[in-house]
Protein backbone atom coordinates (compact mmCIF):
# COMPACT_ATOMS: atom_id res chain seq x y z
CA UNK A 1 0.00 0.00 0.00
CA UNK A 2 1.06 3.79 -1.29
CA UNK A 3 2.34 6.03 1.54
CA UNK A 4 -0.06 8.82 1.14
CA UNK A 5 2.34 12.07 0.84
CA UNK A 6 1.95 13.54 -2.63
CA UNK A 7 -1.63 14.23 -3.79
CA UNK A 8 -3.81 15.70 -6.49
CA UNK A 9 -7.32 17.12 -6.63
CA UNK A 10 -8.68 16.85 -9.84
CA UNK A 11 -11.48 19.15 -10.87
CA UNK A 12 -13.47 18.58 -14.12
CA UNK A 13 -14.90 21.75 -15.54
CA UNK A 14 -16.88 22.08 -18.32
CA UNK A 15 -18.74 25.71 -18.18
CA UNK A 16 -18.14 26.66 -15.29
CA UNK A 17 -16.71 30.21 -15.24
CA UNK A 18 -18.96 31.54 -12.44
CA UNK A 19 -17.76 28.74 -9.97
CA UNK A 20 -14.32 27.58 -10.58
CA UNK A 21 -12.45 30.59 -9.20
CA UNK A 22 -14.10 30.48 -5.69
CA UNK A 23 -13.67 26.79 -5.77
CA UNK A 24 -10.05 26.75 -6.48
CA UNK A 25 -9.58 29.81 -3.88
CA UNK A 26 -11.07 27.77 -1.71
CA UNK A 27 -9.12 24.76 -1.97
CA UNK A 28 -5.60 26.73 -1.61
CA UNK A 29 -7.24 28.52 1.18
CA UNK A 30 -7.08 25.12 3.04
CA UNK A 31 -3.24 24.37 2.92
CA UNK A 32 -3.50 20.74 1.55
CA UNK A 33 -0.53 20.37 0.56
CA UNK A 34 -1.86 18.86 -2.68
CA UNK A 35 -1.60 20.24 -5.86
CA UNK A 36 -4.77 21.22 -8.46
CA UNK A 37 -5.12 20.60 -11.72
CA UNK A 38 -8.54 21.15 -13.41
CA UNK A 39 -9.51 20.02 -16.47
CA UNK A 40 -11.63 21.91 -18.55
CA UNK A 41 -13.40 20.08 -20.61
CA UNK A 42 -13.87 21.94 -24.18
CA UNK A 43 -16.14 24.93 -21.84
CA UNK A 44 -17.03 27.47 -24.32
CA UNK A 45 -17.83 30.26 -22.13
CA UNK A 46 -14.26 31.80 -19.80
CA UNK A 47 -13.81 28.79 -17.75
CA UNK A 48 -10.32 28.80 -19.56
CA UNK A 49 -9.61 32.50 -18.92
CA UNK A 50 -10.84 32.38 -15.27
CA UNK A 51 -8.21 29.64 -14.94
CA UNK A 52 -5.16 31.47 -16.86
CA UNK A 53 -5.43 33.70 -13.29
CA UNK A 54 -5.11 30.92 -10.73
CA UNK A 55 -2.09 28.97 -9.94
CA UNK A 56 -3.33 25.53 -10.82
CA UNK A 57 -2.11 22.72 -13.47
CA UNK A 58 -4.71 23.32 -16.74
CA UNK A 59 -5.33 20.59 -18.90
CA UNK A 60 -7.53 21.71 -21.67
CA UNK A 61 -9.75 18.87 -23.93
CA UNK A 62 -9.82 20.58 -27.67
CA UNK A 63 -13.54 19.34 -27.51
CA UNK A 64 -16.03 18.40 -24.95
CA UNK A 65 -15.27 14.84 -23.82
CA UNK A 66 -17.78 14.30 -21.57
CA UNK A 67 -17.35 14.31 -17.48
CA UNK A 68 -15.93 11.03 -17.20
CA UNK A 69 -13.54 11.49 -19.75
CA UNK A 70 -12.17 14.66 -18.07
CA UNK A 71 -12.11 13.11 -14.72
CA UNK A 72 -10.37 10.07 -16.59
CA UNK A 73 -7.71 12.82 -17.85
CA UNK A 74 -7.04 13.97 -14.31
CA UNK A 75 -6.07 10.32 -13.39
CA UNK A 76 -4.02 9.53 -16.58
CA UNK A 77 -2.20 13.01 -15.37
CA UNK A 78 -1.93 12.07 -11.58
CA UNK A 79 -0.40 8.22 -12.80
CA UNK A 80 1.91 10.01 -15.23
CA UNK A 81 3.08 12.34 -12.54
CA UNK A 82 3.70 9.91 -9.41
CA UNK A 83 1.26 11.02 -7.18
CA UNK A 84 -0.31 9.04 -4.28
CA UNK A 85 -3.40 9.82 -3.99
CA UNK A 86 -6.56 11.89 -5.60
CA UNK A 87 -9.22 13.82 -4.83
CA UNK A 88 -12.05 14.47 -6.83
CA UNK A 89 -14.12 17.59 -6.51
CA UNK A 90 -16.63 18.89 -8.59
CA UNK A 91 -16.67 22.53 -10.69
CA UNK A 92 -20.07 23.94 -9.45
CA UNK A 93 -19.23 24.45 -5.82
CA UNK A 94 -21.21 21.85 -4.49
CA UNK A 95 -18.31 20.28 -2.64
CA UNK A 96 -16.85 22.14 0.37
CA UNK A 97 -12.81 22.17 0.24
CA UNK A 98 -12.80 22.06 4.30
CA UNK A 99 -14.54 18.44 3.70
CA UNK A 100 -11.09 16.72 1.81
CA UNK A 101 -9.80 16.71 5.37
CA UNK A 102 -12.27 13.90 6.03
CA UNK A 103 -12.19 11.50 3.32
CA UNK A 104 -7.95 12.01 3.61
CA UNK A 105 -8.40 10.79 7.07
CA UNK A 106 -10.44 7.59 6.08
CA UNK A 107 -7.74 7.19 3.19
CA UNK A 108 -5.01 7.02 5.77
CA UNK A 109 -6.84 4.40 7.72
CA UNK A 110 -6.63 1.33 5.00
CA UNK A 111 -9.08 2.34 2.61
CA UNK A 112 -8.39 2.24 -1.12
CA UNK A 113 -11.14 4.57 -1.84
CA UNK A 114 -13.71 6.98 -0.12
CA UNK A 115 -16.99 8.42 -0.95
CA UNK A 116 -18.12 11.66 -0.06
CA UNK A 117 -21.83 10.46 0.99
CA UNK A 118 -24.40 13.42 1.09
CA UNK A 119 -27.15 11.03 2.76
CA UNK A 120 -25.04 9.61 5.37
CA UNK A 121 -25.70 12.32 8.90
CA UNK A 122 -25.90 16.10 8.02
CA UNK A 123 -25.45 16.73 4.44
CA UNK A 124 -25.79 20.56 5.35
CA UNK A 125 -28.05 22.26 3.48
CA UNK A 126 -28.44 20.21 0.12
CA UNK A 127 -31.62 18.93 -0.83
CA UNK A 128 -31.59 15.93 -2.65
CA UNK A 129 -34.83 16.08 -5.29
CA UNK A 130 -37.29 12.91 -4.93
CA UNK A 131 -36.72 11.10 -8.32
CA UNK A 132 -33.15 11.77 -7.90
CA UNK A 133 -33.03 10.24 -4.61
CA UNK A 134 -34.80 7.32 -5.53
CA UNK A 135 -31.84 6.74 -8.28
CA UNK A 136 -28.96 6.95 -6.03
CA UNK A 137 -31.10 4.31 -3.72
CA UNK A 138 -31.79 2.13 -6.44
CA UNK A 139 -27.99 2.34 -7.93
CA UNK A 140 -26.28 1.73 -4.27
CA UNK A 141 -28.76 -1.17 -3.94
CA UNK A 142 -27.07 -1.89 -7.32
CA UNK A 143 -23.63 -2.19 -6.67
CA UNK A 144 -24.32 -3.96 -3.33
CA UNK A 145 -25.75 -6.60 -5.40
CA UNK A 146 -23.77 -6.92 -8.42
CA UNK A 147 -20.19 -6.00 -6.75
CA UNK A 148 -21.04 -6.41 -2.93
CA UNK A 149 -19.78 -2.80 -2.19
CA UNK A 150 -22.41 -1.91 0.77
CA UNK A 151 -22.81 2.11 0.79
CA UNK A 152 -25.32 4.37 0.39
CA UNK A 153 -24.24 7.17 -2.40
CA UNK A 154 -22.93 6.08 -4.98
CA UNK A 155 -23.50 8.94 -7.65
CA UNK A 156 -21.27 11.46 -4.83
CA UNK A 157 -18.40 12.81 -7.20
CA UNK A 158 -16.31 13.66 -4.13
CA UNK A 159 -14.50 11.06 -3.89
CA UNK A 160 -10.54 10.31 -2.59
CA UNK A 161 -8.88 7.46 -3.84
CA UNK A 162 -5.17 5.92 -3.64
CA UNK A 163 -2.62 5.54 -6.77
CA UNK A 164 -3.86 1.64 -6.99
CA UNK A 165 -7.43 3.08 -7.34
CA UNK A 166 -6.82 5.28 -10.03
CA UNK A 167 -3.90 3.46 -11.90
CA UNK A 168 -6.78 0.88 -12.68
CA UNK A 169 -9.69 3.52 -13.37
CA UNK A 170 -6.90 5.62 -15.40
CA UNK A 171 -7.53 2.76 -18.10
CA UNK A 172 -10.65 2.06 -17.85
CA UNK A 173 -13.45 5.02 -16.67
CA UNK A 174 -16.58 5.68 -18.30
CA UNK A 175 -16.97 9.08 -20.38
CA UNK A 176 -20.18 9.64 -19.06
CA UNK A 177 -22.48 8.82 -15.50
CA UNK A 178 -19.27 7.12 -13.66
CA UNK A 179 -21.77 6.20 -11.16
CA UNK A 180 -22.97 2.62 -9.88
CA UNK A 181 -20.93 0.58 -12.45
CA UNK A 182 -17.46 2.01 -11.39
CA UNK A 183 -18.25 0.83 -7.73
CA UNK A 184 -19.70 -2.74 -8.85
CA UNK A 185 -15.92 -2.76 -10.62
CA UNK A 186 -14.32 -1.74 -7.59
CA UNK A 187 -16.02 -3.82 -5.60
CA UNK A 188 -15.21 -7.01 -7.90
CA UNK A 189 -11.65 -5.77 -7.60
CA UNK A 190 -11.90 -6.71 -4.15
CA UNK A 191 -10.74 -2.56 -2.93
CA UNK A 192 -11.72 -1.21 -0.22
CA UNK A 193 -14.53 1.32 0.01
CA UNK A 194 -15.53 3.50 1.97
CA UNK A 195 -17.58 6.11 2.60
CA UNK A 196 -18.37 9.21 5.28
CA UNK A 197 -20.55 11.53 5.85
CA UNK A 198 -20.04 14.93 4.31
CA UNK A 199 -21.99 18.82 3.92
CA UNK A 200 -22.66 19.60 0.55
CA UNK A 201 -24.22 23.01 -0.54
CA UNK A 202 -26.55 23.50 -3.62
CA UNK A 203 -24.40 24.47 -6.97
CA UNK A 204 -23.27 27.79 -6.97
CA UNK A 205 -23.73 27.62 -10.94
CA UNK A 206 -23.93 26.14 -14.11
CA UNK A 207 -25.73 23.38 -14.93
CA UNK A 208 -25.88 19.98 -13.49
CA UNK A 209 -25.22 17.28 -16.46
CA UNK A 210 -28.02 15.15 -14.61
CA UNK A 211 -30.76 17.71 -15.98
CA UNK A 212 -30.20 17.59 -19.68
CA UNK A 213 -32.99 16.98 -22.20
CA UNK A 214 -32.83 13.08 -22.26
CA UNK A 215 -30.95 11.85 -19.65
CA UNK A 216 -34.15 10.86 -17.04
CA UNK A 217 -34.30 8.20 -19.54
CA UNK A 218 -30.77 7.71 -20.64
CA UNK A 219 -29.07 7.58 -17.24
CA UNK A 220 -30.75 4.97 -15.45
CA UNK A 221 -31.09 2.78 -18.54
CA UNK A 222 -27.05 3.31 -19.12
CA UNK A 223 -26.27 2.71 -15.72
CA UNK A 224 -28.41 -0.14 -15.56
CA UNK A 225 -26.48 -1.76 -18.51
CA UNK A 226 -23.30 -0.67 -17.70
CA UNK A 227 -23.15 -2.29 -14.00
CA UNK A 228 -24.08 -5.63 -15.89
CA UNK A 229 -21.71 -5.06 -18.68
CA UNK A 230 -18.92 -5.24 -15.99
CA UNK A 231 -20.03 -7.70 -14.21
CA UNK A 232 -19.74 -9.92 -17.12
CA UNK A 233 -16.23 -8.65 -18.48
CA UNK A 234 -15.21 -9.34 -14.67
CA UNK A 235 -16.34 -12.93 -14.67
CA UNK A 236 -15.00 -13.37 -18.18
CA UNK A 237 -11.37 -11.99 -17.23
CA UNK A 238 -11.68 -14.70 -14.04
CA UNK B 1 -38.67 -10.11 -63.41
CA UNK B 2 -39.72 -8.43 -67.00
CA UNK B 3 -36.84 -7.38 -69.19
CA UNK B 4 -37.82 -3.31 -68.64
CA UNK B 5 -37.83 -3.92 -64.80
CA UNK B 6 -34.40 -5.35 -65.18
CA UNK B 7 -32.82 -2.86 -67.32
CA UNK B 8 -34.42 -0.43 -64.83
CA UNK B 9 -32.02 -1.91 -61.94
CA UNK B 10 -29.29 -2.03 -63.85
CA UNK B 11 -29.32 1.45 -64.91
CA UNK B 12 -29.80 2.55 -61.20
CA UNK B 13 -26.79 0.05 -59.82
CA UNK B 14 -24.62 1.75 -62.69
CA UNK B 15 -26.16 5.43 -61.33
CA UNK B 16 -25.06 4.25 -58.22
CA UNK B 17 -21.60 2.95 -58.97
CA UNK B 18 -20.51 6.10 -60.66
CA UNK B 19 -21.91 8.11 -58.00
CA UNK B 20 -19.35 5.75 -55.21
CA UNK B 21 -16.43 6.23 -58.03
CA UNK B 22 -16.99 10.13 -58.15
CA UNK B 23 -16.97 9.81 -54.18
CA UNK B 24 -13.58 8.09 -54.08
CA UNK B 25 -12.12 10.45 -56.65
CA UNK B 26 -13.34 13.55 -54.72
CA UNK B 27 -11.70 11.97 -51.40
CA UNK B 28 -14.83 11.76 -49.56
CA UNK B 29 -14.72 7.74 -49.69
CA UNK B 30 -11.83 5.49 -49.22
CA UNK B 31 -11.27 2.76 -51.24
CA UNK B 32 -11.96 -0.15 -48.51
CA UNK B 33 -15.53 1.49 -48.54
CA UNK B 34 -15.70 2.15 -52.27
CA UNK B 35 -15.20 -1.99 -52.60
CA UNK B 36 -17.30 -2.87 -49.98
CA UNK B 37 -20.22 -0.71 -51.96
CA UNK B 38 -18.85 -1.61 -55.54
CA UNK B 39 -19.35 -5.39 -54.65
CA UNK B 40 -22.37 -4.71 -53.22
CA UNK B 41 -24.04 -3.40 -56.44
CA UNK B 42 -22.36 -5.93 -58.46
CA UNK B 43 -23.95 -8.95 -56.40
CA UNK B 44 -26.94 -7.16 -56.67
CA UNK B 45 -26.53 -7.15 -60.53
CA UNK B 46 -26.13 -10.99 -60.53
CA UNK B 47 -29.21 -11.51 -58.31
CA UNK B 48 -31.20 -9.53 -60.80
CA UNK B 49 -29.74 -11.23 -64.06
CA UNK B 50 -29.69 -14.77 -62.88
CA UNK B 51 -33.40 -15.67 -63.32
CA UNK B 52 -32.30 -18.80 -61.12
CA UNK B 53 -30.86 -17.36 -58.20
CA UNK B 54 -34.16 -15.78 -57.24
CA UNK B 55 -36.07 -19.47 -56.84
CA UNK B 56 -33.31 -21.01 -55.30
CA UNK B 57 -33.34 -18.43 -52.74
CA UNK B 58 -36.61 -18.54 -51.98
CA UNK B 59 -36.60 -22.23 -51.89
CA UNK B 60 -33.40 -22.30 -49.40
CA UNK B 61 -35.84 -20.01 -47.14
CA UNK B 62 -38.50 -21.74 -47.41
CA UNK B 63 -40.34 -18.66 -49.11
CA UNK B 64 -43.36 -18.32 -51.82
CA UNK B 65 -42.97 -15.47 -53.41
CA UNK B 66 -39.08 -14.64 -54.37
CA UNK B 67 -39.51 -10.77 -53.77
CA UNK B 68 -40.28 -11.49 -49.93
CA UNK B 69 -36.87 -13.41 -49.69
CA UNK B 70 -34.97 -10.33 -51.38
CA UNK B 71 -37.20 -8.20 -48.78
CA UNK B 72 -35.93 -9.87 -46.20
CA UNK B 73 -32.04 -10.15 -46.97
CA UNK B 74 -31.93 -6.48 -47.70
CA UNK B 75 -33.36 -5.49 -44.35
CA UNK B 76 -30.50 -8.27 -43.20
CA UNK B 77 -28.23 -6.51 -44.95
CA UNK B 78 -29.05 -2.94 -44.13
CA UNK B 79 -29.01 -4.01 -40.38
CA UNK B 80 -25.76 -5.70 -40.57
CA UNK B 81 -24.22 -2.36 -42.07
CA UNK B 82 -26.14 -0.14 -39.63
CA UNK B 83 -24.42 -2.96 -36.90
CA UNK B 84 -21.10 -2.27 -38.61
CA UNK B 85 -21.16 1.48 -38.33
CA UNK B 86 -21.98 1.81 -34.91
CA UNK B 87 -19.28 -0.50 -34.66
CA UNK B 88 -17.29 2.09 -36.35
CA UNK B 89 -18.72 5.06 -35.26
CA UNK B 90 -17.99 3.77 -31.39
CA UNK B 91 -14.15 2.93 -31.96
CA UNK B 92 -13.75 6.51 -33.47
CA UNK B 93 -15.12 7.89 -30.85
CA UNK B 94 -13.14 6.23 -28.52
CA UNK B 95 -9.63 7.14 -30.70
CA UNK B 96 -10.91 10.43 -30.53
CA UNK B 97 -11.05 11.06 -26.41
CA UNK B 98 -7.69 9.23 -26.73
CA UNK B 99 -6.30 11.83 -28.41
CA UNK B 100 -8.14 14.49 -27.26
CA UNK B 101 -6.80 13.13 -23.81
CA UNK B 102 -3.05 13.21 -24.64
CA UNK B 103 -3.38 16.15 -26.49
CA UNK B 104 -4.38 17.89 -23.33
CA UNK B 105 -1.94 15.83 -21.03
CA UNK B 106 0.81 17.03 -24.02
CA UNK B 107 0.16 20.69 -23.81
CA UNK B 108 -1.26 21.25 -19.92
CA UNK B 109 -0.09 24.41 -18.09
CA UNK B 110 1.54 24.86 -14.95
CA UNK B 111 1.12 27.80 -12.53
CA UNK B 112 3.28 30.79 -14.36
CA UNK B 113 3.59 29.60 -17.41
CA UNK B 114 2.47 31.77 -20.75
CA UNK B 115 -0.30 29.40 -21.82
CA UNK B 116 -1.08 28.55 -25.46
CA UNK B 117 -4.58 29.55 -27.04
CA UNK B 118 -6.35 26.30 -27.15
CA UNK B 119 -6.48 23.97 -30.07
CA UNK B 120 -9.33 24.18 -32.44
Amino acid sequence: MTVLEKGLITIPAFNEAETIGDVVRGILGENLGCDIVVVDDGSSDKTAQVLGSLPVIVLSHPVNLGYGAAVQTGMMYAVRNGYDFLVLMDADGQHISSQVGLLLEELRRGNDIVIGSRLSGDSGSYRIPFLRMAGIRFFSFLAWVLGGVRIRDVTSGFQAMRREVFTVLSREYPVDFPDAEVVVMLGLRKFKVAEVPVAVRERQGGESMYSKFGTVLYYPFKSVLSSFIVLLRMLREK
Amino acid sequence: MSLHAKLMITLLLAGNAILVIELLRRKRFSESYTLLWLSVLSLTLVATWWGGFHAALAYFFGAIAPVSTLTLLSLVFILGMLIFFSMKVSRLDAQVKELAQELALRTSSSPGELRTPRPR
